[in-house]
């Protein structure tokens, strides 16, 4: 028989084709031929004229028939072997011929898509968190120009708890002496208001601002206006206000009707005259209120003195800095008008300094600054990027697994001319298209991550809230980083398997090759990695996760189990003081009587509150310089109070009925300044007054220091002084409860409306939902720590099975042999066993290092445990080994099952 | 072929009706292809490979045919061409088209119109 192959290729020697699909064709046109010699032969021909009539038919065979053979639909032939030279047409067949290829493996197309688009998604979450936090804290021209200016009640202004705000009268002198800003704006902070409407009264927020809030800021309503100049002057002549985006958008479904609208607050109404910018929050990064009203009307609005009475700090203020100006420049130019006003007015400017500040310290000031936001967020990014550098070394073995079963086809089209860079492009081209798709998975991810980051909020707040910003930079971000996950997973997969051994590619030793064992070798570098980035994050997750448990152990220094409150304003219904008082005795009276109350007491404000914080000066040591004084914590307390809270007395007694009007002015303090005042005496007895008030309060007991602020915070100074001396509106109603508190608010609420339904009630809550919103932030955090730490294990775990998967279906033959050997299942599936849990033990081996040099960075961000904390240590490693344990198990035994028989005749 | 003129004009006319027509039920590989024309035409009309082949060419440049290389247990892989989607309507078109055609030839030939 005639080679046939060899007769073609003489005939086609003219065609000028591309080798591989010369190579086809003579490939079928030989079968062709030697199926019609057979066929002669089965004819009864012999051999000799079977071939010369086959090759007969041959004869008229014209190479440049074979010209266009097969153009453009071969797989093999022309995309990524060999380049027109021109990079438009050659990026398209590569796109084209990427998405076919992604398209014959959905599978691992799909798992790669999805490890990238959780990867993604993670950063695009935290980004989004920091780009709507960090990035744009505020709605503002350039805020970078923005600073608050406080006074301080030390000379030594670095004392971080004494930035108090300025009275509006001292707002003023400050505004017209001053020459650093272009211009100073003051609001007071957000303000519960009673909006009455057709369906009953409800709270809403306000805060008042002063004429030009909007002028430094320097924004532009969405509709309507803001406040006009004339509206800043007489006291009480302008009822106006703006209101917030979000709430004309959800009380009011964005009607333009609102414009000219009346809104009744606090009983009195108001005329709507604009709507602030989408997302204004005011100057805050989290929270801000419903509607701004002028100033002018914070008198008649909700506090007496508030214009005239320097006394009263109740604005806090800000400016633009002028061009040139610093904030050391601005701080010396405002302590002068400080001295000034001290000077004129000692009796409440005594020891008053100013100081000027960043706008990002007040923005963040109950995160721990803008530098505590900075820390916990990059700790996010840290752990996120991790997640994808897993991510990635997953989808980078899936990649070198394919690209291992695809060596044939490399090395074909290496054989046919393609240069090894043109091969290294065509692969990334896949990766690039592969992360385009993570990325449009990762941003549906993002997405709903942060509609689960934002699920935290409370309903009733959310529209006072940030929302998150999905921008253009977020967009932006995302692909960044889909393009850098590109060369973390793709580039190591097209370099190394661009560089095939043609030769031995080319004779088909597909199974159990060196290179095949080269490969998998390299995953198990990306494997250890994996498997240690994910012991990382899982480490950080456990770590705050102790941390928090320990915060919810630690105690606030009173009890919160069996407490209930809730707060009642009767200025809001117009109750004169008088009538107030009469309120909160009875008040007392009829919920102390309600089955199941222990004990109610009223109280100024909720625990870890920014609590009113005053100076004080002790009687006896006035001459001492007055950087010694003290900021406190001052809370007006009825009597009853410290033992609804269950705070105990260390020395004296607590307040009773005597102390009430006409007798000694009466105050208890705190074991911090019991100590600091009087470290060697007894401090009962002795006298103190407040800065700028005249009244001296005489010491009559001593009670253990509790958390006034936040949960677990250094110990504070705090003075308690009795409600019957000191009348304040605004009061707490504390009660203690024989049950479950829960069960007692309605009841509560219902005897507070049974004295009067125009009273407003608000914060009705019970002492463990305290404790749970002081720890919101932090739980925000852990909650997604320890979604990102899941999701690293799932990952890594995932990426420990298809490596031990593949390697094992690589290893059949050998599997097989030893099996067919006498190995009995148990070896092999030690065998199997032992090789996974090696890399997997290196692996937590270097997780558990690089967790212990991470936790020494975490710790200041720790409640009460070690960085090295071995529960952590230990949780983590141990999750991390059953679950490696099982991603092992599954390859391991399907390694015991193979048939050798078969196993053998497959190699 | 070269000695019969007639065969050849008519089997380049109709050619690629015969392939299409042949593939519409099922994909089959050239020498099939080849064998079955010879054999449902009785013999009268045959293939050979360096008609056959770039009639294929041909047509699969035209995307109306797609080759697939198909390896099959205990046999040698085989390049078996099945019918696009574009293929299947032209087949539909052409078969239209040389109804009409043989029709009117049929009527133009018919004694009584002669």
């Amino acid at each position: 028989m005639p080679d046939w192959k060899r007769e073609i290729e003489r005939r086609l020697a003219g065609a000028r084709m591309n080798p591989a699909a010369e190579h086809e064709l003579i490939e079928e046109l030989a079968q062709h031929l030697e199926d019609r010699y057979r066929e002669m032969l089965s004819d009864n021909l012999d051999e000799a004229a079977a071939s010369a009539a086959v090759l007969e038919e041959l004869r008229d065979m014209d190479a440049k028939q074979w010209r266009q053979r097969r153009g453009k639909r071969r797989e093999l032939e022309p995309v990524g072997m060999v380049a027109s030279g021109r990079l438009m047409p050659d990026l398209a067949g590569d796109i084209r011929y990427g998405w076919r290829m992604m398209l014959r493996t959905p599978v691992l197309t799909l798992f790669a898509a999805l490890s990238l688009a959780l990867g993604i998604g993670a950063n695009t979450t935290v980004f989004t968190i920091i780009n709507s936090l960090l990035l744009h804290p505020i709605v503002a021209a350039d805020p970078s120009r923005l600073a608050m200016v406080y006074e301080t009640g030390v000379r030594d202004s670095r004392e971080a708890n004494s930035k108090l705000p300025l009275s509006y009268a001292n707002f003023e002198d400050y505004t017209d002496s001053q020459q650093c800003f272009r211009g100073m704006a003051g609001f007071t902070p957000p303000q519960i208001f009673t909006l009455e409407n057709q369906g009953g009264a409800e709270n809403v927020f306000g805060e008042f601002v002063t004429a030009q809030y909007v002028d430094v800021l320097g924004i532009a309503p969405a509709a309507g206006r803001f406040f006009l100049p004339q509206e800043d002057r007489t006291p009480g002549s302008a009822p106006v206000v703006v209101m917030s985006y979000a709430a004309w958008k959800t009380r009011f479904g964005g009607s333009p009707e609102i414009i000219g609208r009346t809104l009744e607050l606090n009983h009195l109404p108001y005329t709507v005259v604009g709507v602030a910018p989408r997302g204004f929050l005011g100057v805050s990064a989290l929270f801000g209120p419903d509607v701004w009203l002028p100033a002018t009307m914070a008198e008649r609005g909700a506090f007496t003195g508030a214009l005239s009475d320097r006394g009263k700090p109740l604005f806090r203020a800000f400016g633009r800095l002028k061009p040139g100006f610093t904030i050391q420049r601005a701080e010396a130019g405002m302590k002068p008008i400080a001295a000034a006003l001290e000077r004129q007015y000692p009796e409440t400017n005594q020891g008053r300094v100013a100081a000027v500040r960043p706008l990002g310290d007040e923005l963040f000031s109950s995160g721990g600054g803008a530098g505590g936001l900075a820390f916990g967020s990059a700790v996010l990014l840290t752990i996120v990027l991790l997640v994808l550098g897993i991510a990635c070394s997953n989808v980078a073995n899936l990649l070198l697994a394919r690209a291992v079963s695809r060596r044939t086809e490399i090395a074909l089209r290496l054989a046919i001319g393609a240069n090894r860079a043109r091969l290294i492009r065509q692969m990334l081209t896949e990766s690039v298209l592969l992360s385009l798709l993570g990325c449009a998975g990762g941003l549906a991810v993002g997405y709903a991550g942060c509609r689960f980051v934002w699920s935290f909020v409370p309903a009733n707040v959310a529209r006072n809230m940030i929302a998150p910003r999905l921008d253009a930079t977020v967009l932006f971000f995302a692909l960044l980083v889909s393009l850098l996950s590109v060369f973390l997973f793709g580039l190591a997969p097209a370099l190394r398997a661009s560089k095939t051994d043609l030769a031995a590619a080319l004779k088909e030793e597909s199974r159990s090759s060196d290179r095949g064992r080269r490969a998998v070798s390299f995953a198990n570098i990306l494997l250890i990695a994996q498997v240690a980035f994910s012991m990382l994050c899982l480490i950080t997750a456990a770590l705050f996760f102790r941390s928090i448990q320990h915060a919810y152990a630690i105690s606030p220094g009173f009890q919160t189990t069996r407490l209930a409150l809730l707060l009642v304003d009767p200025r809001q219904a117009g109750y004169d003081q008088t009538r107030a008082e009469e309120f909160y005795r009875e008040a007392r009276r009829r919920v102390g009587g309600l089955p199941g109350v222990a004990l109610v007491s009223w109280a100024s404000g909720p625990p870890f509150w920014h609590s009113a914080s005053r100076t004080i000066e002790i009687e006896g040591s006035e001459q001492r310089k007055r950087s010694d004084r003290i900021a406190t914590v001052t809370f007006t307390v009825d009597t009853d109070y410290f033992t609804t809270m269950a705070i105990p007395t260390v020395a004296g007694r607590v307040f009773n009925e005597n102390d009430r009007e006409g007798t000694v002015p009466a105050a208890i303090v705190n074991q911090t300044l019991a100590k600091h005042y009087w470290p060697r005496s007894e401090p009962l007895g002795h006298r103190f007054r407040f800065s700028g008030d005249a009244t001296w309060r005489e010491v009559v007991g001593v009670v253990k220091n509790a958390n006034y602020n936040t949960l677990g915070e250094e110990p504070q100074a705090c003075v308690y002084v009795p409600l019957r001396q000191n009348f304040s509106y605004g009061m707490y109603l504390y009660v203690r409860s024989q049950e479950d508190p829960a069960r007692l608010l309605p009841a509560m609420e219902r005897e507070i409306r049974g004295m009067d339904a125009s009273l407003e009630i608000g914060d009705v809550r019970t002492g463990s939902t305290l404790i749970q919103a002081v720890l919101w932030g932090p739980m925000v955090g852990v909650a997604l720590l320890g979604v990102f730490g899941s999701l690293a294990l799932t990952l890594a775990s995932v990426g420990l099975y298809g490596v031990m998967a593949y390697s094992v279906s690589q290893r059949r033959r050998e599997m097989g042999l030893r099996a067919a050997l006498g190995a009995a299942p148990s070896v092999v599936l030690r065998l199997i066993m032992r090789e996974g849990m090696t890399l997997v033990c290196y692996g937590i081996g270097a997780g558990m290092a690089a967790g212990l040099l991470a936790g020494r960075l975490l710790s200041r961000m720790l409640f009460g445990i070690s960085p090295a904390d071995p529960i952590s240590l230990a949780a983590a490693a141990g999750a991390l080994l059953v679950v490696a344990f099982l991603a092992c198990y599954v390859p391991a035994r399907s390694a015991t099952r193979i048939d050798p028989m078969r196993a053998l005749r497959e190699g | 072929m070269s000695d019969d003129q007639p065969d050849r004009e008519w089997k380049k006319g109709s050619a690629e009706l015969l392939i299409l027509s042949l593939l519409e039920q099922q994909p089959r590989h050239g020498y099939d292809i080849g064998k079955l024309i010879e054999a449902r035409s009785g013999g009268a009309l045959r293939f050979h490979v360096t008609t056959l082949y770039p009639l294929l060419n041909r047509l699969e440049n035209r995307g109306l045919v797609e080759g697939k290389w198909v390896e099959q247990a205990d046999q040698r892989r085989r390049r078996y061409y099945s019918l696009t989607a574009q293929g299947r309507k032209t087949l539909t078109r052409q078969r239209r088209d040389w109804r009409e055609f043989v029709a009117a030839i049929g009527r133009v030939m018919e004694p009584g119109n002669a």
